[in-house]
């Protein structure tokens, strides 16, 4: 009322503050009044009844299915805990972890205590920065690849269980779809490459397609010997075929194929050709600003941790362990020990060769896979290995 | 819900295969026909065969569409598709198409009102394929192992020959 109106802004703060000031007073004296005023002149109408709702009456939104089902879809399990997991939790994890071991101290000044807050302020950063589209890109595609990567890396996420109630999908051909979702990788980093229209993205999806696809073979052979052992393809029985012993100590050549090929798939040192800083900038994702970046990089480490979680379920037991912690936790718990493992060679290995790269993957990492696979079934006919345990 | 995403994969199946044939630019004519083959996986999936849609995603989206697309991005796509051609024999195809659909639907919807109750049959495991492959139809796995080991080893031998022209 006294200060005059000059912007939009302060017309809207005065019209906010109107609704307010009649919100707050509406109850505390609208309603006395009309209530006083009902026992002289018998108005005939409740308003208290009118302005309350009976608990009956409510829509209830919390009980009924599909809710249940989006909530684990989109929270626990599924994308938002995997989400909140990599960004608050495992990217810290690796910035401060790297620092130690290469003698330097990490993100240190945003948060009171060893910068624990650094990556909500990178995400802050992240939301604000603007968006730009380069002229020359092809702009459908160039802007479907943040939600590809980020889908992808949700529907690989979909067939790690957390627990024996807390999964988000049980397919009984589980394997054989880990199979079929990492084949849609390879088709997002070339589009990505293609559609920025410069030289470093290109080269980095030319790059990125040479080693995806030469790695997703013994990522999946390298598996097989666990469903030779445990007799299905389905992730949950697999898990509890387990109870024994665990994958790791019966099928460890198996175990390392998949680590090793899990890194190359990830694009993380020393496979991160694709992205490779210091010769092509940023790779495929050079072009990329803003949250644009951000959806990318969120679907890279969503990625990562979906990869932990399938070794952690395939070799180390998934959520079995002693009873004292609860299911989910220990699964939690393997998985970090898993992530933490394919962190670690950032600190200390460099990059190897495209060629090297291609040769492990098809000469050896493929050889090796076929080997523990032979190595298996022979063990399983010989009555030395059952299905189900020694 | 199924419905919906019949709805759904339906529209993207027809709209992935007409972006695939109609593109001006044969990189979103690849992306189109990865996305009409998922749309395929995705019915048989809906038809309760997973085995056979995993397979459809790993080997047609994860193997023949990253090919495709990759082939046609080494093509110089400046001087490809650019003049518009429309023939007479496109436009009789249209008709063709179109009466089809036309009287497809007028014969479905004449017959929706007497379906008769097919009983619903079982559902076929991926087990029970494994089982009938490596028994009744081994040799029949025998001959596509012969014929995919043969174009293999054609194509390895087509490749070391233009090597060895250059």
């Amino acid at each position: 009322m006294t200060k005059q109106i000059t912007t939009f802004e302060d017309f809207i703060r005065q019209i906010l503050k109107i609704i307010f000031w009649v919100l707050l007073f509406l109850p505390l004296i609208g309603v006395p009044v009309y209530y006083l005023l009902d026992t002289v002149f018998h108005f005939g109408v409740d308003v208290f009844s009118l302005l309350t709702v009976h608990p009956e009456q409510m829509i209830n939104l919390i009980n009924i299915e599909p809710f249940h089902s989006l909530f684990i879809w989109t929270t626990f399990p599924g994308f938002t805990f995997a989400a909140l997991f990599v960004t608050f939790f495992a990217m810290l994890w690796e910035r401060k972890l790297l620092a130690k071991i290469q003698l330097r101290v990490g993100p240190q000044y945003a948060g009171r205590y060893e910068g624990f807050l650094q990556m909500v302020a990178d995400l802050l950063k992240l939301l604000f920065k603007e968006l730009v589209t380069p002229n020359a890109v092809d702009k459908p595609i160039f802007w479907s690849v943040p939600f590809a990567s980020m889908a992808i890396a949700g529907a690989l996420l979909s067939l790690v269980p957390l627990g024996p109630t807390t999964y988000l999908a049980d397919p009984p051909v589980g394997v054989i779809m880990i199979f079929a979702i990492i084949g849609f990788f390879p088709i997002v980093t070339l589009l990505a490459g293609w559609a920025s229209n410069s030289k470093y993205p290109f080269l980095g999806g030319l790059r990125a397609l040479h080693q995806l696809v030469s790695y997703e073979i013994p990522l999946v052979l390298s598996l097989l010997g666990v469903v030779v052992l445990s007799g299905t393809l389905d992730i949950m029985k697999v898990v509890t075929a387990q109870s024994g012993v665990w994958y790791i100590l019966l099928q460890p050549l198996g175990a390392i194929v998949f680590f090793i090929a899990a890194l190359a798939e990830l694009e993380r040192i020393p496979f991160d050709l694709p992205e490779a800083d210091t010769e092509l900038v940023s790779g495929w994702i050079t072009e990329y600003t803003g949250m644009g970046f951000g959806a990318v990089f969120l679907g890279v480490y969503i990625k990562l941790y979906a990869l932990s979680g399938l070794f952690a379920t395939f070799f180390l037991g998934g959520w079995l362990g002693p009873s004292f912690l609860p299911p989910e936790l220990w699964f939690i718990i393997k998985t970090f020990i898993v992530m933490t493992a394919m962190l670690l060679p950032r600190g200390v290995m460099p990059r190897v060769r495209i060629d090297i790269l291609i040769r492990a993957g098809w000469g050896r990492l493929l050889v090796l896979s076929f080997a523990n696979l032979f190595i298996t079934m022979f063990l399983v006919s010989l009555g030395v290995l059952h299905i189900g345990g020694l | 819900m199924a419905d919906i995403v019949f709805l759904a994969m339906m529209a993207v199946t027809v709209g992935g295969a007409i972006v695939a044939l109609e593109s001006r630019e044969i990189v979103y004519g690849a992306v189109g026909l990865a996305g009409s083959l998922f749309g395929v996986a995705a019915f048989f999936f809906l038809l309760d065969a997973p085995y056979v849609a995993v397979f459809q995603i790993t080997v047609y989206v994860g193997a023949v569409a990253v090919l495709i697309i990759f082939t046609v991005m080494l093509v110089r796509h400046e001087t490809w598709m650019k003049e518009v051609t429309y023939s007479l024999g496109r436009l009789v195809g249209i008709l063709t198409a179109a009466a089809i659909a036309v009287s497809l639907t007028f014969a479905w919807a004449a017959s929706s009102s007497q379906l008769p109750s097919v009983p619903v049959p079982s559902t076929v495991t991926f087990l029970q394929i494994g089982q009938l492959i490596s028994t009744s139809l081994s040799p029949a796995l025998e001959v596509l192992a012969l014929v995919l080991s043969a174009s293999v080893l054609a194509a390895i031998t087509l490749a070391k020959v233009e090597r060895e022209e250059d």
